[in-house]
């Protein structure tokens, strides 16, 4: 079982053979994001390259909170758009540089997430989502009232970081970049905290908040440190994204879609995988263009999302990643080398693993029980068999 | 774990198919030779808040199209749109110019609808160095932006909208103007800056302002608004509204028993679902427009035949800005003689627009430095039942009520 | 004065409502631990379906409730036991958020598709009527969609407290456990229960249509106050929703004098943050909110 308990005893046992894979994984990765602007055709795609990055640096900054802790916030489009007008209002108030000011941003909103995370923790669950629903719905109030200060529902124009010389097919580039150097050291981030005990203590109040209490885990403390550091990403992610694009609306900053693409893409690629979000931004960036060519002028593309979500949530709530490497799993049990694999043949097993398998899946943790805490357990119990 | 690896392998491969599928459509490059069809890309809200609008100005930019088509072309070229739907999101507004200039290689772009939407759009414009005449941002901040390649295609902006009406009370004698006025507006650039451009012409005169309330534009109750205003007997009501709102304020004013002497509501009286959706109750409202069938500019008389004759109504405010969209670049590429994405070429169409006037179904227009129409916008009133035009005197088709009957 | 007086006539009239969608989603909550998000894109739906009944039929809204409330009371049992219990319970409230979000979402595409964007109201002879009460002037058509709410909310009282079915739904609200061991199928009732709160969205949403325009994307701008009200008045508490929707939807039309519309509505909110930090299972809440 792929769970998250697991994460750390594969990696405990991993052989130096897994590590080169890993290593190559990594630099193909690495190297097919980096050259993606090469091989972009026109400055469109490299523009729709930049989105598409955009929402990967959000969805990996929602994921400190969601993957960690379990906690699902629908408001993140708060943090998101807080950084991006912080940014463009340091920048046209005082006239720091572009980049101090998004930095300065980032830490202004992680300091501003304390309090709003000592609200909203002390209550589980349910409360949660509508405090982070709240939020967004307050901040745009405030944001599209408040004219003299943010410009009001007239807009924003956020000054370019980079001379008029620097055409716009050369901007697309640079911030191709820069966001996939924010992505990275998102990833790298998540990755060191996956590993540390800090970590740990997280996805404890994942499984069960209760028993991780019970256990010594400052659970309050650490659900608040995972919070402020998903905060301080989104803003740094908005910031940078204000400054490519250049005009903020409150309309469509404070926007609950926004937060919940961020959901739906972290949920689709797996909240306990590093690159879950990541895999999910890039499918779900994807999608979102690829429905506007096809169906272009309907609301298909809401009812489409909607549709996306709702499969997720309810046949694969646990992403792509685990439930094809589950699937994976089950074709080898005895769990050989990766090498066995071809990619050819794992993206054939990942285009088969439809619906079915991942229900499967879920059928199988729940039958073995590693899913199921003791509590909260009782209201549905008989709706399962 | 191994997923780095395949998550690797299946990012190259989704890369590589982005990059495959995203390209596979036109070519980057047109026809350069000024052979086949003049392609003009326009992003619209087809669906979304602005899609009712949005759809308007498509009609309008699809019947310019098939005339042009049909009389010969421009520069001999058939033109050809492409029309893509941005949801009326900014953020897709911007991404469907970057795809209609680098994509599929448009020689020409119109503008899109909303103030909102005009601001990011205009930019990518810019960037690339495009001529943008857009049919819709009429707010005061479209212009302050330090664009240079934008001129919008309508009488007068946002602000200007009233002038008429207050020259008109401006002109009575002292005892007669109205003493106290409330403004009521929704919280948007182009609906704000009508109300605010009236107030401070009030304002100079004297006219006292009573109630000055701004609403989110997702408002639907307008009971406490209303309450105000009734409670403060104004003598005007201005409405700073786009088109439910304004139904909504005015039955929440009825039910209240507020009666003005004076009420003026932006955009929504002249929509012709107005008067059912109010009922019997229209008589003496007020309200600016930027086109009137009825007008006898030279080209007009023809527009309105050809679009009745194709879409089965008369053309509204919408469809004619959008035409005059179409005019007026028009008549810059017959000045300059080129239709091309070329820098060069959009330079001297932006040029040209700078320095001439171009006769429009809305009039004849002339620009300021930062696209500004130098025009002013007719007021229109419901005089027996029905809206004419009251304002200016030389276009006037009816008597300016001025003490408003109950509603 | 008479300002005064009319903001807090317009305030109980619109709590009115408030109190009857509240007391929707504290239904939901109380037997399944649902916070639905889709409530208020339901009630949406509810007022689109009544002015498209007036326009095919030329009756009034108002009759549309015959075939509205019984298909929307199925809906919610259909939505209760074909997708929300397929949710893992550990996750159940978590990922019930998603799947009731999913769902607006689908519902507002729908109405997209089906009506286009474009804002809609019914045309009432009535809507302009209106007498006057101590100064104030009441509106026909709110004081209908008042009263509409008042009689269904104390059905629903009624309904809990003096039936055999009531005391099955209260007691799987406050114990399924207990419940199931004395015999009570719960499943069903949760079922019911989800009808019955989807069916009050029926009833408001016709309500709504009545004095107001309506558009797809307009359920955001319910949702945020309806779940500030069930937060202040504790979760899963349909007495303690209806007295928070009073004492805000009041607030909110007197703040409305002094401080405009925009200011008036982070009221809401406001006092959703208050009570998270102050007393964070709300005004009314029992053992259930502590807890969620």
């Amino acid at each position: 079982m792929p769970s998250a308990s697991d994460t750390v005893s594969t990696t405990d046992r991993r052989s130096r053979g897994s590590v080169a894979l890993k290593a190559v994984g990594l630099l193909v990765l690495a190297a097919a994001v980096l050259s993606f602007p090469s091989v972009a055709a026109n400055p469109f795609i490299l523009s729709v390259g930049v989105v598409i990055m955009s929402y990967a640096v959000l969805a990996t900054s929602w994921n400190f909170v969601g993957g960690f802790t379990g906690y699902i916030s629908l408001g993140h489009a708060a943090y998101s758009g807080l950084g991006g007008y912080a940014t463009g209002l340091l920048v046209i108030h005082t006239g720091v540089n572009p980049w101090l000011g998004m930095l300065l941003a980032g830490l202004a909103v992680a300091v501003l997430a304390v309090p709003i995370g000592i609200a909203s923790l002390r209550v589980r669950g349910a409360s949660f989502v509508i405090v982070s629903i709240a939020l967004v719905l307050i901040l745009l109030l405030v944001f599209q009232s408040w004219g003299s200060f943010t410009g009001g529902s007239n807009g924003l124009r956020v000054p370019r970081p980079f001379g008029p010389e620097v055409l716009r097919p050369e901007q697309h580039e640079r911030f191709f970049y820069l966001h996939a150097a924010l992505l990275a050291v998102a990833l790298l981030t998540w990755w060191l905290i996956d590993r540390s005990r800090f970590g740990m203590g997280l996805k404890a109040i994942r499984e069960d908040e209760d028993k991780a209490q019970a256990l010594g885990v400052p659970t309050f403390t650490y659900k608040l440190i995972a919070f402020v550091v998903s905060a301080f990403f989104t803003a740094l992610g908005g910031g940078l994204y204000a400054l490519w694009f250049g005009f903020l609306d409150p309309i469509f900053q404070f926007s609950i879609l926004v937060g919940s693409y961020m959901v739906l893409m972290s949920l689709l690629g797996g909240i306990r995988s590093l690159f879950g979000p990541f895999l999910g931004a890039v499918i779900v960036g994807y999608a979102v263009e690829y429905f506007k060519n096809q169906y272009g002028d309907t609301q298909f593309h809401l009812v489409a999302m909607g549709l996306l979500l709702g499969l997720v949530v309810l046949f694969m709530p646990d992403g792509i990643i685990p439930a094809a490497t589950n699937l994976v799993d089950r074709f080898r049990p005895q769990k050989t080398s990766i090498r066995e694999v071809t990619q050819a043949e794992l993206a054939e097993q990942r285009r088969t693993a439809g619906p079915e398998a991942a229900q499967a899946d879920q059928q199988a943790r729940t039958d073995d029980g590693t899913d199921i805490p003791t509590s909260d357990s009782t209201v549905t119990e008989g709706a399962r068999s | 774990m191994k997923t780095p690896y395949r998550v690797a392998g299946l990012a190259l491969a989704s890369c590589l198919a982005l990059t495959a599928c995203m390209s596979s459509g036109a070519g980057g490059d047109s026809a350069e030779d000024g052979d086949g069809p003049i392609k003009i890309g326009i992003s619209l809200p087809l669906t979304g808040d602005f899609s009712e609008p949005g759809k308007g100005v498509q009609r309008g930019y699809e019947a310019w199209a098939d005339y042009v088509n049909e009389n010969g072309g421009l520069l001999g070229r058939d033109v050809e749109l492409t029309i893509l739907d941005d949801q009326s999101n900014a953020d897709r507004v911007a991404a469907d110019y970057e795809k209609l200039i680098n994509q599929d290689g448009v020689d020409l772009v119109f503008g899109p609808f909303s103030t909102r939407l005009v601001v990011p759009a205009a930019q990518v414009a810019q960037d690339y160095g495009f001529l943008f005449v857009e049919p819709a941002g009429a707010a005061e901040e479209v212009f302050t932006q330090g664009f240079d390649n934008l001129f919008y295609a309508a009488p007068a902006i946002a602000d200007d909208h009233y002038d008429y009406l207050a020259d008109a009370i401006e002109a009575l004698p002292e005892a007669q103007r109205p003493k106290t006025a409330a403004y009521a507006a929704m919280d948007d650039p182009f609906a704000m800056g009508t109300a605010y451009g009236l107030k401070s012409r009030l304002e100079e005169m004297g006219v006292e302002t009573v109630v000055d309330e701004v609403y989110p534009p997702n408002t639907t109750d307008f009971g406490s608004i209303a309450a105000k205003i009734a409670d403060s007997n104004a003598d005007v009501v201005v409405g700073g509204t786009q088109y439910q709102d304004a139904v909504n304020m005015i039955v929440a004013l009825q039910q209240l028993d507020y009666q003005p002497k004076m009420a003026a509501f932006s955009t929504a009286p002249t929509n012709p679902e107005f008067p059912e959706a109010i009922g019997s109750k229209t008589e003496g409202i007020l309200s600016p427009t930027g086109y009137t069938p009825e007008a006898d500019y030279p080209t007009n008389q023809e527009f309105v035949e050809y679009y009745t004759e194709r879409n089965g109504t008369p053309p509204a405010e919408d469809e004619a800005n959008a035409w005059t969209t179409g005019q007026v670049v028009a008549a810059a590429v017959e000045a300059v003689e080129c239709a091309s994405p070329d820098p060069e070429c959009q330079s001297q169409l932006i040029d040209w627009l700078r320095e001439n006037e171009v006769e429009t179904v809305v009039g004849p227009l002339t620009w300021d430095e930062q696209g500004r129409p130098e025009g002013a916008h007719l007021i229109q009133q419901y005089v027996d039942g029905k809206i004419r035009i009251v304002l200016p005197e030389e276009a006037a088709e009816a008597e300016l009520i001025l003490e408003k009957p109950a509603w | 004065m008479s300002l005064l007086l009319q903001s807090l006539v317009l305030g109980v009239l619109l709590g009115g409502l408030y109190a009857l969608l509240a007391a929707g989603l504290t239904l939901y909550f109380g037997v399944m631990r649902v916070v639905m998000i889709a409530h208020s894109a339901f009630l949406i739906l509810a007022a689109y379906l009544a002015w498209w009944f007036t326009s095919e039929t030329g009756l009034d809204p108002l009759l549309s409730l015959v075939l509205t409330v019984p298909l929307f009371f199925a809906m919610g049992v259909l939505m209760q036991r074909v997708l929300i219990s397929r949710l893992r319970p550990a996750t159940l409230t978590m990922m019930s958020v998603l799947l009731t979000f999913s769902i607006a979402l689908v519902i507002e595409g729908m109405l997209g598709f089906a009506f286009s964007g474009t804002q809609r109201r019914i045309r009432l002879d009535y809507g302009g009527a209106n007498f006057e009460v101590f100064g104030a002037n009441v509106a026909v058509v709110k004081l209908i969609a008042f009263a509409l709410a008042v009689v269904s909310l104390a059905a629903l009282f009624l309904l809990m407290k003096k039936t055999q079915f009531g005391q099955a739904l209260r007691a799987t609200i406050q114990h399924p456990e207990a419940a199931r061991l004395i015999g009570i199928n719960t499943e069903r009732v949760a079922g019911y229960g989800f009808g019955l709160g989807l069916a009050t969205a029926a009833i408001g949403g016709t309500a709504l249509a009545l004095d107001s325009t309506f558009y797809p994307s307009l359920h955001w701008h319910w949702i945020g106050p309806l779940m500030a009200i069930i937060v202040v008045g504790g979760l899963g508490s349909i007495p303690g929703a209806a007295i928070a929707a009073m004492v805000l939807g009041m607030g909110q039309a007197l703040l409305q004098i002094p401080l405009g519309t925009t200011w008036a509505q982070t009221f809401f909110y406001i006092a959703l943050f208050a009570t998270l930090m102050v007393r964070p299972q709300g005004f009314f809440g029992g053992r259930l909110a502590q807890r969620f």
